[in-house]
Order: C-alpha cells, then sequence, then structure tokens
C-alpha cells in the first residue's frame, strides 16, 4: 500500500518534471522569427493560388506555428486588411495556404504570424499581380434546378403564343387580299391606294413586337444566369472579414472633428467614431448588446485592459486600431459625462 | 323580301343608330366625361411636377389606389374576352349579341389599367428600363410581357370579327357620315366582300384568336395576382391568389359588360337583341362566380386561419374585425353573396335584379382589390406601429378621371364601330329559323341561298349605293 503510494508519487513528480521541461522549452520560440514565401508573380481572378510559406528561427524550422495570408481588401472608400487563408507550418516549417482569387486588386499582401506566440513577429509583404477575367465567381447555390424549365421554355412559350397572333394578323392580311383579287375595279376611292396597309400594320406589330419581347428576354441582365453570356455582369467585390483581425467599427475612425483640445468633447467624437455607441447605448448608458460605461468604469487601467482584450461578446480593439491617446480620450468622455 | 331580309334590315338599322342620330345628350355626357378626364389630368400634372409626394403613399404603404386601379381595370377587360370566346368555343348561341360589346370593353379597360402602371411611377420616364435592362426573373417583367401580349390578342381579337361590320358601315354609310369615318371604314374593312374565300380566311383568323386569347387572358391576371403573392408579404403569402384573381376579374368583367349593356339598351332601344334572356344568363354566370368566389376565400383564410401565425393575425384582425373589416363583410356578404341569392329568388330574377347584383360585384371587387394591396403593405414586418393610409385628392381624381376615360372612350366608340355583330347575329337569327321550321320550304331555301355574309348581296349594286366616286 505504501510503496503503492511512493511509486506514484515518485511517477507523478517525473511527469511533472517533464511537462516543465516542455513548457520552459517552449516559450523561446518567438523571439527571430523569419518568414518567407513562396508566392506567384501573377494569378488570374478565379485562379486558385498556393502562397507556402516557410517560418524558420535561428536556423531551425518552426513547427506548429499559425500563418496567416492577408490582403489590403478595398470596399466602399474604406480598406482593411481582410484574411485570405491560414495554416500551420509543419515540421519543416512550412505552410501551405490555399485561396481563391476573388479580387482584381490584392494591394500589398502580407504572411502574418497569428501565434502561438504573443511576441510580435515581423510580417512578410509582398505583392501579387493579378489580372481579371469575365468569369463569375459565385452562382446562386440555392434552388431547385429542373432540367428544361427555365428561361428558354419561358421564351419557347412566348413566341409560341405569339406565333398563333402573328398567324392570326397574317390569316387577317390574307383576307384583305382576297378581296382585292376578287375586285377589278377599285371599290372606292380611298380603297385604291390599298386599303389592306391596316392588317399589314398589324401583323408588322404582331411580328415586330413579339421579337422585341424575345430580345428583351435574351439579353437581360442576369446575375445568375444568363442565355446567351453566362458571365456578363460585373461582379462586386465580395470580402470575407476575418477574425482574427481587429474591429476598426464603421470606417469612422478617420479622427474627424477631434481636434477641440478638450479630451471630453473628443472623446465623445471618437466613441462614435469607434462605433462603441453602437453596442454600448448613444451616451454610454449601456443597449441591447453592450453594458452600461458611465457609472461602473474604474480606473482606466482596467478599461484599457477590458478593451484591448474585448470580453465576451466585445471585438477586441489594439493600439494600431485605438491608440492609447484616443482611448485615454474616450475615458475621460466616459468618466466625465457619467 | 323575305322575312330574314327584313329581320336583318331591322338590325342594320338598330345598330348603325348611334352611328347616325346624336342628341344633345350625348354632347353633354361626352362633355361632363371630358371635363372630368381634363381635372384628372390637371392632378396629373401636379404629380408630374412634385413626385408621388402628392399621393399618400409612402414607404410602407407604396401601393395605393393606383395600384387599386390597374388590377380592377385588367380585372374588367376579362369580361369581353373570356366572355366572348369562351362563348364563341362552346358555340353559345346566345353569345352572338353579346360579344362585341364585350371585347370592346376588354380593349378600353387595357388601356386603361395599362395606363394607371405609368400614373404609378414617380418617374414614368424609367418605363423604358423594363425594355433596356428587364430581367425575366422578375414578376414585374411578365407582367409587362403578358399585359403587352393581352393587349395586341385582344385587339386583333376585336378588329378581326368586326371587319364584315365594318364593310357594312362602310356600304351603308359612307354618303351618310363625315369624312373622318367613312375614311375609318373604308380603311379597317380592308376590301371585305364576302367571298366565301375571305369568309373561310377570317374564320380562321378568329378560330385562332379564340383559342389562344383564353389562356393569354388567364395567364395575364395570374401574372398579376403573382406580382402581389410572390412578395414576402403574410396576407399576400398565398398560392390560391392565381385563382382568385382570375376568378374575380372574370366576375367583375361580367358585372361590368352587364353594365354597359344595360345603359345601352336603354338608351338606343336595343331591347329586341339584348333580351332579358342574355342578362339572365349572364346574371347566372355572375352568381357561379360569386359562389365560386367564397369557396376560394374560405380555401384561402381557413388554411391561413387555421394554423395563424403571428403577422397573418395581424393581417386577420385588420380585415376581419378592425379597419378593413366593413370593405371585407361587404364583399363576402354584398358582393359575392348578394348576386347568388338575388338570382336564387325568382323575384328578383329579373333585368333590374341582374343590374343590382352587377352594381354590388362591381364595388366589391373594386374594394377587394383596394383592401388586398393595402392590408398586404400594412402589416408591420418588424415591430413597429402600423403605417396608414388614406388616397389624396390627386389620388381620387385621377382614379375617378381613369373611370371617365374608360367610359369616355366606349362612348366615342359607340359613334363610330358597329356594336353589334351583325353577320353572327344574323347567322344566328338564320340557324334558329331553319332549326325552328326545317319543313318550311322558303325558310330552307333562303338558307341554302344563303346571304353573303356582312355584305349586302349582290354586292354590285351595293357598291355603287356605297358612294363610289
Ligand atoms: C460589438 C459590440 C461592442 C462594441 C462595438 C464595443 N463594445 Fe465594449 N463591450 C461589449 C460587450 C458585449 C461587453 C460586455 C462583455 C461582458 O459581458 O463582460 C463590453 C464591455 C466593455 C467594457 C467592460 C465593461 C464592464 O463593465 O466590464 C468596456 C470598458 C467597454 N466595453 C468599452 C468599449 C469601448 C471603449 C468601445 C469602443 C472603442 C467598445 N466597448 C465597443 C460590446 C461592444
Amino acid at each position: 500500500m505504501t510503496v503503492a503510494t511512493r511509486g506514484t508519487a515518485r511517477t507523478l513528480a517525473a511527469i511533472c518534471v517533464l511537462v516543465a521541461v516542455a513548457v520552459m522549452i517552449e516559450p523561446a520560440l518567438a523571439a527571430g522569427i523569419e518568414i518567407s514565401v513562396g508566392a506567384p508573380g501573377t494569378v488570374t481572378v478565379g485562379q486558385d493560388v498556393e502562397i507556402k510559406a516557410v517560418l524558420v528561427q535561428d536556423g531551425q524550422p518552426v513547427e506548429g506555428a499559425e500563418v496567416a495570408v492577408t490582403y489590403q481588401a478595398a470596399l466602399g472608400g474604406e480598406s482593411a486588411r481582410v484574411e485570405l487563408a491560414s495554416a500551420t507550418t509543419d515540421e519543416t516549417g512550412t505552410a501551405v495556404m490555399f485561396y481563391q482569387q476573388r479580387a482584381d486588386d490584392n494591394g500589398e499582401m502580407q504572411v502574418v504570424y497569428v501565434g502561438p506566440e504573443a511576441e510580435p513577429v515581423a510580417p512578410y509583404t509582398f505583392t501579387i499581380e493579378v489580372s481579371p477575367s469575365g468569369e463569375q465567381l459565385y452562382t446562386n447555390q440555392s434552388g431547385v434546378s429542373i432540367p428544361f424549365v427555365n428561361g428558354g421554355l419561358v421564351i419557347l412559350v412566348i413566341s409560341g403564343v405569339w406565333f398563333f397572333i402573328a398567324l392570326a394578323a397574317i390569316y387577317i392580311v390574307r383576307v384583305g387580299r382576297a378581296g382585292r383579287d376578287e375586285t377589278t375595279e377599285p371599290v372606292t376611292a380611298s380603297t385604291e391606294a390599298g386599303s389592306m396597309w391596316i392588317s399589314v400594320i398589324l401583323a408588322t406589330a404582331a411580328i415586330v413586337t413579339a421579337t422585341g419581347m424575345v430580345i428583351v428576354f435574351v439579353r437581360a441582365p442576369v446575375a445568375n444566369t444568363h442565355l446567351t453570356d453566362p458571365h456578363s455582369y460585373t461582379r462586386t467585390p465580395i470580402a470575407y472579414m476575418g477574425t482574427t483581425y481587429p474591429y476598426i467599427g464603421f470606417g469612422l475612425d478617420d479622427g474627424i472633428g477631434t481636434e477641440s483640445g478638450d479630451a471630453a468633447t473628443d472623446g465623445g467624437v471618437l466613441y462614435f467614431e469607434y462605433a462603441c455607441a453602437s453596442c454600448h447605448g448613444l451616451s454610454g448608458q449601456g443597449a441591447v448588446i453592450g453594458p452600461a460605461l458611465m457609472d461602473e468604469i474604474g480606473s482606466f487601467g482596467s478599461f484599457n485592459e477590458d478593451v484591448r482584450e474585448g470580453p465576451k461578446g466585445m471585438p477586441a480593439y489594439d493600439e494600431v486600431t485605438i491608440s492609447d491617446a484616443n482611448l485615454q480620450k474616450i475615458y475621460s468622455y466616459l468618466t466625465e459625462s457619467g | 323580301m323575305d322575312t330574314l331580309t327584313i329581320w336583318r334590315e331591322r338590325l342594320i338599322s338598330k345598330t348603325t343608330k348611334p352611328t347616325l342620330h346624336t342628341t344633345y345628350r350625348y354632347w353633354i355626357w361626352l362633355s361632363f366625361l371630358i371635363l372630368i378626364v381634363g381635372n384628372g389630368a390637371y392632378q396629373y400634372s401636379k404629380q408630374w411636377r412634385y413626385g408621388l409626394v402628392v399621393t399618400d403613399m409612402r414607404d410602407r404603404i407604396s401601393w395605393g389606389l393606383y395600384i387599386t386601379a390597374f388590377v380592377f381595370f385588367i380585372g374588367i377587360s376579362h369580361a369581353g374576352t373570356l366572355i366572348s370566346a369562351i362563348l364563341r368555343a362552346s358555340k353559345a348561341s346566345w353569345r352572338a349579341p353579346v360579344t362585341r360589346i364585350a371585347e370592346f370593353i376588354t380593349a378600353v379597360a387595357l388601356l386603361v389599367g395599362a395606363s394607371f402602371v405609368l400614373i404609378d411611377m414617380g418617374r414614368p420616364e424609367r418605363i423604358f428600363n423594363v425594355y433596356l435592362f428587364g430581367r425575366w426573373q422578375s414578376p414585374i417583367m411578365w407582367d409587362v410581357m403578358a399585359i403587352t401580349t393581352y393587349l395586341t390578342a385582344s385587339i386583333i381579337y376585336l378588329y378581326a370579327p368586326m371587319i364584315p361590320d365594318l364593310a357594312l358601315f362602310r356600304d351603308r354609310l359612307s354618303d351618310k357620315v363625315g369624312r373622318f369615318r367613312r375614311y375609318i371604314y373604308e380603311t379597317l374593312a380592308i376590301d371585305w366582300i364576302g367571298t366565301p374565300k375571305q369568309l373561310r380566311l377570317l374564320g380562321k383568323a378568329i378560330s385562332i384568336m379564340m383559342l389562344i386569347i383564353i389562356p393569354i387572358a388567364v395567364s395575364v391576371h395570374t401574372v398579376v395576382s403573382w406580382i402581389f403573392s410572390m412578395t414576402l408579404r403574410s396576407g399576400w403569402n398565398s398560392s390560391i391568389f392565381g385563382v382568385l384573381f382570375v376568378a374575380g376579374a372574370i366576375f367583375s368583367g361580367v358585372a361590368t359588360l352587364i353594365l354597359v349593356m344595360a345603359v345601352l339598351r336603354r338608351i338606343y332601344h336595343w331591347e329586341e337583341y339584348l333580351t332579358q334572356k342574355h342578362f339572365l344568363y349572364l346574371g347566372y354566370l355572375l352568381a357561379a362566380f360569386g359562389a365560386f368566389m367564397v369557396y376560394v376565400n374560405i380555401n384561402e383564410y381557413l388554411t391561413e386561419g387555421f394554423k395563424l401565425e403571428e403577422a397573418g393575425e395581424f393581417a386577420f384582425r385588420q380585415l376581419f374585425i378592425e379597419d378593413f373589416a366593413f370593405m371585407f363583410w361587404f364583399y363576402i356578404i354584398g358582393g359575392l353573396l348578394g348576386p347568388v341569392v338575388l338570382m336564387l329568388v325568382p323575384k328578383t330574377r329579373t333585368i333590374t335584379g341582374v343590374v343590382i347584383a352587377a352594381v354590388l360585384v362591381d364595388v366589391a371587387m373594386f374594394l377587394e382589390r383596394y383592401f388586398i394591396v393595402v392590408t398586404g403593405l400594412r402589416v408591420p414586418l418588424m415591430p413597429y406601429e402600423p403605417a396608414s393610409y388614406m388616397p389624396t385628392f390627386v389620388e381620387w381624381s385621377i382614379f375617378v378621371a381613369g373611370l371617365a376615360f374608360f367610359l369616355l372612350l366606349i362612348t366615342v366608340a359607340i359613334k363610330i364601330f358597329p356594336m353589334f355583330a351583325v353577320w353572327e347575329m344574323t347567322e344566328e337569327h338564320e340557324l334558329a329559323i331553319s332549326r325552328m321550321s326545317t319543313t318550311d320550304q322558303d325558310t330552307a331555301e333562303s338558307v341554302t341561298q344563303g346571304h353573303t355574309i356582312g355584305h349586302d348581296a349582290p354586292r354590285q349594286p351595293d357598291r355603287s349605293q356605297g358612294g363610289a366616286p
């Protein structure tokens, strides 16, 4: 009994030591990591692109590091870094990432180090030339597609109907002709000129309208399917916002109107510009998503920590997104108004 | 002259009466209509200048009286075509005096109805975008297609059977009417002289149109209903809307036909041709469709109401007991059950009874269109207060002007075009006589000799009589 206990304790101690050693070896990794990237020089929109990143530290490959490839996306006049793909390095320190080229301009691309270390690693910056293509990348996957039940069928039906209308009109034209064939002398003065024009106009109108309708149908600009040209519409850029990149509010964080000199006043503006108000209420009184900030705001230290961390449902704002100075202003706005 | 010729001459003189005789009352009526249409045009000029803000349509209830009028008139337009085509196809012999009027109502109502779409647009010139950028996935596009097709088809269908009568007018009236009308008759009659070949060709044209126009007409009002039911709105979320709209269209179309017939009969003393029988038959049609509409409505509301969802509950409440309850119950009781009761009770089975039923039906169908359009949009999509809508003076003026324009076009058409299909009526009369007395040698002979239809035989003398140079 006693022996068994001692034996177990010894085993546990041994495991603990091993774990401690393992843990102590790990932290050394972050410092001095270097990223090198292999990427194609030019790609076409729609192409699948392979980006290979190799992480080396002190001449040794870095295994198990997470990296991501990002590009500078522009949308509605705003621009942000958007993640395209991420991967974890293998034992050779290599991570291979794939993405489909969707934007027609990538701007400055980067391979960034995501983790596991917190220490910043210099990203690898590069560019890829994008050549446009007419290909439509997005097709609607929803709905049930039934063979032959499509625009072609509609055109067939419309054409069929108009065929009969035109046929009837042609019969009317022939009615007039039959009358004229039988009459040797003109019926009246004005019919001499040929009163048949009315029926001819009728028939022409029917045929022209019919053709016109079919043309409207055929050349209709259509997003998902098109009868003559399946790729004829101009794509709207679709950006996928990655989760690992800081929230930048609604693109209003350009600091306009924050030069009053009074920290609290500027802070009020910034509070809106960084979209804090969208969750925490118009004056920090709390709203559907975020809690009230005015009363229980605490020290700047804890405030700063909360904002940088992004507790629970709140996005994390790092120093790049909100400078300490701006955060200080928001803090004074909240404390002074609260 | 044999009896048939006498009968035919009488019919011709009755048919040409509106064309030849115009009383001062006609001019008063005409000026009255022009006045109303003029006011509508003036009010529209305001809308043109200031935009749709002169109406009460806003972001949430964005369809109102105009779209109601659009649906209403397109509905009326089914009178003609369906009645006349179905009756023609089923060879109902009593149809002959009714068809022409019905076909006129169709063409005229379609013109008025389609223009309400334009009126509803804040920027009417953008209608061209439908042709430039139309997408066939859009129900609006289907609507444009269907209505264009229907308008063309119904004009041809109005015109083709009228050719022999236009020729008759050309031969008989050329020296009695002014140059304008003479020109119209001469051109529109396209050298019709009633030879067997012409008759055969015309018969083909009419048969084709008769058969093709039935599916077109059905598709038109189905597509109009799809504009609603393919929109994500609780009150419009119904698979039976197509049936409801088509049945309602025929329903209101027949009612309008009855009213127009009753008025013309009164003014031009056409009692002999538009008999009680015609009114009663159309009245029975009204009653049958009324009963059918009740059935469709039960289908519509029971399936929705049985599993009532939140938005549906709002829609039901406003329809059954709140804001629109009066309209709704008037529609069900007065408009749908009313005609059934009027036709069931022997005492009201008269022309007056039928006319009353027709008035009820037209009013009820207008209200139905109104509450379908407005209540559908009124159901809030998010938890906010329901919006309100009350047509402004501008909207009412333009709507009333639409009604007046409809009547105006018919009023003018009466003075120009033959309102009876003389040749078809003669044919029917001939058949009726021969059926009644196949043993009668005289009549049998007159039938076998035949009359060159739609044209006075022999034709040469008529030519010279017809104002030749
Ligand atoms: C997307 C919504 C959202 C936005 C935008 C947002 N927050 Fe928050 N914030 C939250 C939520 C949710 C919490 C509460 C988390 C929790 O329950 O602990 C929170 C918590 C906080 C807290 C901690 C409060 C406490 O009592 O623990 C602070 C401080 C704070 N936010 C400041 C800010 C500031 C400053 C901004 C603007 C730069 C901002 N937030 C933007 C959602 C948001």
